[in-house]
């Protein structure tokens, strides 16, 4: 068990929050709550350790095409792959926008 | 060939260049790979090789023709350890639960079962496997769910539709879309018994 720490530049904090995806082999839970504005921070519990740089390119990527949101991001992991984080992460995103 | 099923036969030649030592190792004491969820070439099945740690794992693609020994997860439903731990007292306490339905032993104790290598720690969960050709209702769902979570132990149980596999606890609960894992990859879906498009 591993915790990773990541921080990026956001907008403002969205009103809501949102909890996504599912506890269990090759999927992650997520939790994402406002947070401070300008500011995204996640949080990574990992069953697989020394994937810290596979997460940073991962979450890079993923918010260069758009600024996110200011996010408290609480992520449990358990081994998945880069593929249903993105899902994840999009599927929370879009429940964040519906409240 | 299906997901979870069990390959003996692959050999250290089999795997790349770029394979851990690790996994020509275990590769080579005759160890089985795992079947994986991924689309490989004609002539090949893609796999997954498991080490001892639970990091240890490396995709790889072995050839039909190299399988010497398959085991399907429903093969082990009543192969009985003389281990005694959480996962085990689990699987015995859930026999009786499933006895009516296709299921089958994945992951870490299905592994163990398969081939007497010890996998399981006091710590692991119990992965098991549901074939569900026709819909689960997801109030049917939700009551299946509530009789696992009694086992002393946490149950990862993941229903096989005939598209891809959805976790039972997320189809129990209420999120709309569920995530559908397939050969093509992963999808968020609100029916996980129709056709991917």
């Amino acid at each position: 068990m591993e915790t990773l720490s990541f921080e990026f530049p956001a907008g403002q904090p969205p009103k809501g929050r949102a909890l996504v995806g599912c506890v269990g082999s090759g999927d992650l839970e997520v939790l994402l709550e406002p947070g401070t504005a300008g500011t995204l921070s996640i949080q990574v519990q990992t069953s697989v350790n020394g994937a810290e740089q596979r997460w940073q390119h991962l979450f890079q990527r993923l918010f260069q095409e758009q600024t996110p949101p200011a996010l408290n991001i609480q992520i449990h992991d358990f081994g998945a792959t880069p593929g249903v984080v993105r899902l994840r992460l999009e599927q929370g995103f879009e429940e964040l926008g519906h409240d | 060939m299906n997901a979870h099923d069990l390959l003996w036969g692959m050999t250290p030649a089999h795997l790349p260049a770029e394979a851990p030592a690790w996994a020509l190792a275990v590769i080579g004491a005759g160890q089985p790979v795992v079947v994986r969820r991924a689309l490989a070439e004609p002539g090949y099945v893609a796999v997954g090789v498991r080490g001892r740690l639970r990091e240890q794992r490396f995709g790889a693609v072995m050839p039909l023709a190299a399988v010497q020994r398959r085991v399907v997860p429903e093969a082990l439903c009543e192969v009985i350890s003389p281990r005694d731990l959480p996962a085990l007292r689990a699987l015995a306490q859930l026999r009786p639960v499933l006895a009516k339905a296709v299921w089958g032993i994945t992951g870490s104790a299905g592994f163990e079962l398969a081939t007497g290598i010890e996998a399981l720690h006091a710590q692991s969960d119990l992965d098991l496997l549901l074939r569900t050709p026709e819909r689960l209702d997801r109030g049917d769902a939700k009551d299946l769910l509530a009789l696992l979570d009694t086992a002393p132990c946490a149950v990862d149980l993941q229903l096989q539709t005939p598209y891809g596999a959805v976790a039972l606890r997320e189809w129990a609960g209420p999120s709309q879309r569920v995530l559908l894992k397939s050969a093509s990859g992963a999808h968020l879906v609100s029916d996980p018994w129709q056709a991917v498009v």
